[in-house]
């Protein structure tokens, strides 16, 4: 059954038409990337879904529910959280304090019984620590949980803003560039991460990435966006021989 | 868990507290009594405008108005009400209070609303606005006495109420602190984005920060309108917000304790300023010798303090004591100074341009020397110190000269008292260029913190 499906998504800015109907459909449990050229809409396309912009035409579903225009924390409530290509934390925010905002949605206690210091209160902070703990663990940042966020290496604050969004526990986690900057090392250990997330936390993912060696080692199947418009579709072997994305890429043979 | 038990006897123990601070108090002069009360209300507002500008991080400069509501309305409820309600001078006095803070929290909701738009500058001015339309639609009302005030019958002054206010306004805001319910209130602050990725409902944080916030202030309006007994629109000018802003920043933006400590200190800075006298009683006078001698010691107390702090191979508590240990320095070569100033009787302004020009050159002269030779550690730090003093003590001649025409201190001498809000500004700008990100920074007071303060820490080189 498909978890995300664009359904001739577009957005313009002006002149400039910057997502250009686009349709892909995502199952649950799959690990499908977003690539194409600098420009191409792959960041846009995240804000579509996640609520940042408002399309200009055509629908995304999201398990079937029209989400078209929601806003966006109410989309992260239905189960889709995402990262940033440029990397926002809460940065005066120590480590463990950043993940416990992912797991806020969840949290019942009122804000009344927050001021007055209640016993529930006290007890939900707790157990949201407790859990947000438990996540800076899969994503070995435990040892820095009380670091400020803005403190980390570029690498560590990559993984902390991934640890964030599973805090929310979305069906759908869409990461994007999730490698950039890492090194080769990082870039390994962070791939083995994602397909933990997908295997032993059931979650679908959607990811943009550059590098070509993470997402043909990664994805399971892969939607190439150029110029805001969709050129190809299919699994890593097909797109790496498609002379469109090829094209794309590289440019025309004179 | 004992919960319960402890929460009651705690509320108790802070209500009889206070009520026994108030009956200490009410031995003092009206005077002490009036201090007491306003630093007990610029407690509550600096708290409360911390929770909507450090907290959340939603940069408003109207919070005279959300005091000022609170204080007309608890004064109009005082005119027209209080005779026919038949009530304990203290239960009206709780009445008026809500009053006051369900007026301001409303018009909190008003200012709230544009705060879903806007950010940095432009809410500043938005507030700044809508704090003068408040404030100007008030004098221009007859009913709430225009621009010639209000009378407040009857007055009703509580040190413990004003207090109580206070103490229940640290504690809401440290216990948002303390919960994860404070947390998105935070993380707006650092990325309103990313918040509503993670499913913060950013206008509802934004908005129950500008209710609870002003609702605080009013609740201390209305103390005001039945402590003062006359309000006038005068009393919530501008300026009225930019002092509470200050005592926000100066404390540090986001820091409770920073914000308590600085408005107790700034609302009693200018009266200790203006009461000050010397030993056989009379107004404090310095002439104008002294004065330079002081703005001398200040300047290079400063100046040592940079260096104890800069210089990253002392621990905490030799800091420290290096730090009072040139405070007291400080008032050593004010008072050696001055004796050499004054010895004259006059001060001439002539000496001082000189000398001026001599430390200038000769700063440059070290300067010069310094820049061309390899220099050791010691030599490097010492030529610091010195430049500093140097340095210190032209900027000092320069202010001299200015503050001599202001106050024609040539002629004689000046009271400390018409000095006030220069000192008080001074001040100001010292303590910012010190610390810049504010007094506590972003740190609260805990135990923990000061038993770490007095331990040290690990040596740099270890």
């Amino acid at each position: 059954m498909s978890i995300l499906k664009l359904d001739k998504a577009m957005i313009r800015f002006g002149g400039l038409v910057a997502v250009n109907e686009v349709s892909f459909e995502l199952n649950k449990g799959d690990l499908f990337g977003l690539i194409g050229p600098n420009g191409a809409g792959k960041t846009t396309c995240f804000n579509l879904i996640t609520g940042v912009y408002k399309p200009t035409s055509g629908q995304i579903l999201f398990n079937g529910t029209d989400i078209t225009g929601t806003p966006s924390n109410k989309i992260a409530k239905l189960g889709i959280c995402r990262t940033f290509q440029n990397i926002r934390l809460f940065k005066a925010l120590s480590v463990l304090e950043n993940v416990v905002v992912g797991g806020f949605l969840r949290h019942k206690t009122g804000l009344f019984s927050a001021l007055a210091y209640l016993p529930n209160s006290i007890h939900e902070t707790d157990k949201l620590k407790a859990d947000a703990m438990e996540l800076l663990r899969v994503v070995n940042l435990d040892h820095v949980a009380h670091v400020r966020s803005a403190d980390l290496s570029y690498g560590m604050q990559r993984r902390l803003e991934i640890a964030r969004a599973m805090a929310t526990q979305p069906e759908l986690l869409l990461l994007d560039e999730p490698a950039a900057g890492m090194n080769p090392q990082e870039k390994e250990e962070l791939l083995l991460m994602v397909k933990k997330i997908r295997d032993e936390h059931g979650m679908t993912v959607l990811l943009i990435e550059h590098d070509m060696r993470f997402v043909m080692g990664l994805c399971e199947r892969i939607v190439v966006l150029d110029h805001g418009e969709e050129i190809a579709q299919g699994p890593p072997s097909a797109i790496r021989n498609d002379p469109k994305v090829i094209a794309a890429y590289l440019g025309e043979a004179v | 868990m004992k919960f319960w038990p402890i929460r009651i006897l705690s509320i108790i123990g802070a209500v009889l507290g206070c009520f026994l601070f108030e009956g200490i108090a009410h031995h003092q002069s009206d005077y002490t009594q009036r201090l007491i009360i306003l630093a007990g209300l610029y407690v509550t507002l600096a708290v409360s405008l911390n929770l909507i500008n450090g907290i959340t991080g939603q940069f408003s400069i109207g919070h005279a108005a959300f005091y000022q509501v609170g204080a007309y309305l608890g004064g109009y409820l005082s005119v027209n009400y209080f005779k026919s309600m038949h009530l304990p001078p203290l239960v009206w006095l709780l009445v008026i209070m809500v009053a006051g803070a369900a007026a301001a929290a409303f018009a909190g909701l008003i200012v709230g609303l544009p705060s879903l738009r806007l950010r940095g500058d432009y809410l500043a001015i938005v507030t700044l606005g809508f704090g003068e339309i408040i404030r100007i639609k008030i004098q221009n009302t007859p009913a709430l006495g225009g621009s010639y005030g209000l009378n407040v019958e009857p007055k009703i002054q509580s040190i413990a109420i004003v207090w109580l206010l206070a103490i229940l306004c640290i504690a809401v805001c440290r216990n948002l602190l303390k919960t994860a319910n404070g947390l998105p209130f935070l993380a707006v602050r650092e990325d309103e984005v990313a918040s509503s990725a993670m499913g913060v409902n950013v206008t509802r944080i934004k908005v129950s920060a500008f209710l609870l916030g002003s609702a605080f202030a009013g609740a201390a309006g209305a103390l005001l309108a039945s402590y003062e007994g006359f309000i006038t629109p005068a009393t919530f000018a501008m300026d009225v917000s930019f002092i509470i802003l200050t005592m926000v920043v100066l404390g540090g933006t986001g820091s409770i304790t920073g914000s308590v400590v600085s408005a107790i200190f700034l609302s009693y800075l200018p009266e200790y300023l203006r009461g000050l006298k010397d030993s056989s009683g009379e107004p404090l006078t310095l002439t104008g010798g002294s004065v330079v001698a002081s703005l001398i010691a200040v300047i290079t107390v400063v100046a040592v303090i940079r260096w104890i702090y800069t210089d990253g191979s002392r621990n905490k508590s030799t800091r420290i004591g290096m730090t009072l240990g040139a405070i007291v320095g400080g008032f050593v070569v004010q008072a050696v100074i001055a004796a050499i100033l004054n010895h004259n009787g006059k001060l001439h302004n002539s000496i001082l341009v000189a000398a001026v020009v001599a430390v200038v050159t000769v700063a440059f002269l070290i300067r010069s020397i310094y820049a061309s030779r390899a220099t050791s550690k010691t030599w490097q730090t010492g030529l610091k110190g010195l430049g500093a003093l140097l340095g210190g003590l032209a900027v000092a001649a320069v202010l001299n000269t200015v503050l001599t025409h202001l106050f024609n201190l040539n002629d004689g001498k000046v009271e400390v008292g018409q000095l006030r809000m220069v000192i008080f500004a001074i001040t100001l700008i010292v303590l910012m260029l010190l610390r810049p990100q504010g007094v506590f920074a972003h740190h609260e007071f805990s135990w923990t913190w000061v038993s770490k303060l007095f331990k040290g820490r690990k040596g740099a080189t270890a």
